[in-house]
């Protein structure tokens, strides 16, 4: 009895006192051509890695062991080893490339180069490049279906997104959207894809079956004129229950409800807020804050804001390791 | 020599000016590569109770207008600044949220003034820097009139090539004073949402 209570007590302690995972998260920063890592026990900086010229684009590889970085002033990506912290090696993108999404397999990597309209396919695992794919001008946001069999690329002049077979590596569908769009995110059930227009100010739903805009999400926020609301970043929780939109120079996050397209929230993050990143348990998302140089945690049940870190200058793009 | 060398890039440097200004037709002096935003609106840094009660009357709270003065001096490091805003906050009772407000609606007047301040002064030194480009235009067209002619009166050519090289510098030196003031309007931008994001923040 007095076994059980102690286990009991023991276990309650180890609950209580348990320290919230730790991740490491790696942020871009554009202007200060830098990485910043993030440890998410502690929230602070740990180490700031020196990359090429104008660092956007950035994920981890699927097995962890790396970070690719797009350095598009540099026309290349580069990769940092995730134990060392420094850059190893580097990748045969096109010019210029600012984005790019990989397989889920980790296999194959699709980049958009924004200088010359294509989108290159890299072998990861060779490091060497497969092919380029032709697609509209200054190619932009960049995603893979959940089946890995489509991807999609977003074209910031065109205003379409671009549906691609990533087997014939062909363009089978265009669908029009809004101006400028940026970001491209499938609902993990692959049910809908959301596309936002940084210029247009929406979110457009599209059926990747029918290859139609079946809805719209829009933004008001009173005393904020509508130019100064400009969608970028999309997260989904993994149930797809909830989507979180980065709105630029709003300084803002729109917390909006899938079901039904509307926005239940807006919280105030950092200024110029662009991109943004789940921990792997989904209790916080970080987001970057460009013009403030910060990143911005929300508590993602609490849809509350709980911390800011100062990172490098002019903070882009940011990934989590698996 | 140097004198013309020196004088096409100041044409150059004016130019290329005249180039950068174009981009936004409302602002046709307006220098600097960032756009201009003439005024910051509440509602990008601003996500707390409606402020409409509170108008000026941060000027009539003695404490907290001298708080607003200290805050707003860029020579204030910000995270003393923002210690400060913690410390005050935090003495204040039951009077937070009340403080909170008063002090945020003095950092937005006095920013905003500051900011506005700074960008009337930038599109002056504009202006007068367009004047000084045409100066030297025309000055630089004359020496070189000097130096054909026949006879050449060497007094007069070495006094103009040394005005002109005198005014090319300071041409330039202004130039890059702009380029680093240019800088100044985000500044105050990034002063007034850290310090108004930590107020909301202590309010809750």
């Amino acid at each position: 009895m007095s076994r059980m209570w102690r286990v009991g007590l023991l276990s309650g302690l180890a609950l209580t006192a348990a320290p919230a995972h730790a991740f490491i998260a790696y942020v871009s920063n554009e202007k200060s051509n830098t990485v910043s890592v993030i440890d998410t026990e502690s929230w602070t900086v740990t180490k700031t890695i020196k990359v090429g010229q104008r660092p956007r684009g950035i994920d981890f590889t699927r097995d962890g062991k790396f970070v690719m970085v797009a350095v598009g002033d540099d026309d290349t990506i580069q990769m940092i080893d995730a134990k060392s912290q420094t850059v190893v090696d580097s990748l045969p993108s096109g010019p210029d490339p600012e984005l790019f999404a990989q397989d889920a397999a980790g296999k194959i990597l699709y980049v958009a180069n924004e200088n010359d309209n294509t989108v290159t396919v890299i072998d990861l695992e060779k490091r060497a490049r497969l092919g380029d794919i032709q697609v509209g001008v200054e190619p932009e946001g960049m995603t893979i279906s959940p089946d890995g069999k489509t991807l999609i690329n977003t074209s910031e002049t065109t205003n379409m997104a671009h549906f691609i077979d990533t087997s014939s590596r062909q363009i089978v569908a265009n669908v029009l959207v809004d101006a400028r769009p940026r970001f491209a995110e499938f609902k993990h059930d692959a049910s809908e894809l959301w596309i936002s227009s940084e210029i247009g100010g929406t979110v457009s739903i599209i059926d990747p079956g029918k290859h139609e805009v079946i809805g719209k999400v829009n933004f008001e926020i009173p005393g904020l004129r509508k130019e100064a609301i400009q969608p970028v970043g999309i997260g989904m929780t993994r149930d797809d229950k909830t989507a979180f939109i980065a709105l630029g120079p709003a300084n803002r996050i729109a917390v909006v409800d899938t079901a039904t397209r509307k926005v239940m929230k807006y919280l105030l993050v950092g200024q110029r807020v662009w991109h943004m990143a789940f921990t792997p348990d989904e209790k916080y998302l970080l987001t970057t804050n460009g013009v403030s140089n910060d990143v911005s945690v929300i508590d993602v049940a609490a849809q509350k804001v709980i911390k800011t870190i100062q990172v490098g200058e002019l903070p882009w793009g940011i990934t989590i390791a698996p | 020599m140097t004198v013309r060398i020196l004088a096409m890039a100041v044409l150059a440097l004016a130019l290329s000016g005249t180039a950068a200004r174009a981009a936004d037709p409302r602002y046709p002096n307006w220098p600097c590569t960032q756009a201009k935003v003439p005024e910051i609106s509440l509602a990008a840094v601003w996500a707390g109770p409606a402020l409409d009660d509170v108008q000026n009357k941060w000027k009539d709270d003695t404490k907290v207008s001298a708080l607003v003065s200290k805050l707003s001096a860029r020579k204030t490091p910000l995270d003393e600044a923002e210690k400060s805003v913690k410390e005050f906050l935090a003495g204040s009772g039951a009077d937070k949220a009340a403080n909170a407000k008063l002090l945020f609606a003095g950092l937005f007047d006095t920013l905003n003034a500051q900011r506005s301040q700074v960008m009337i002064g930038l599109e002056r030194v504009s202006r007068k820097q367009r004047e000084a480009a045409d100066n030297i235009r025309e000055e630089s067209v004359q020496l070189q009139a000097l130096q054909g002619a026949t006879p050449r009166d060497d007094a007069k050519v070495d006094a103009l090539s040394n005005e002109l090289i005198w005014k090319t510098r300071i041409f330039e030196d202004r130039h890059k004073v702009v380029r680093f003031v240019c800088e100044v309007p985000t500044t105050i931008d990034q002063r007034l949402f850290a310090l108004g994001r930590l107020i909301q923040q202590e309010m809750e």
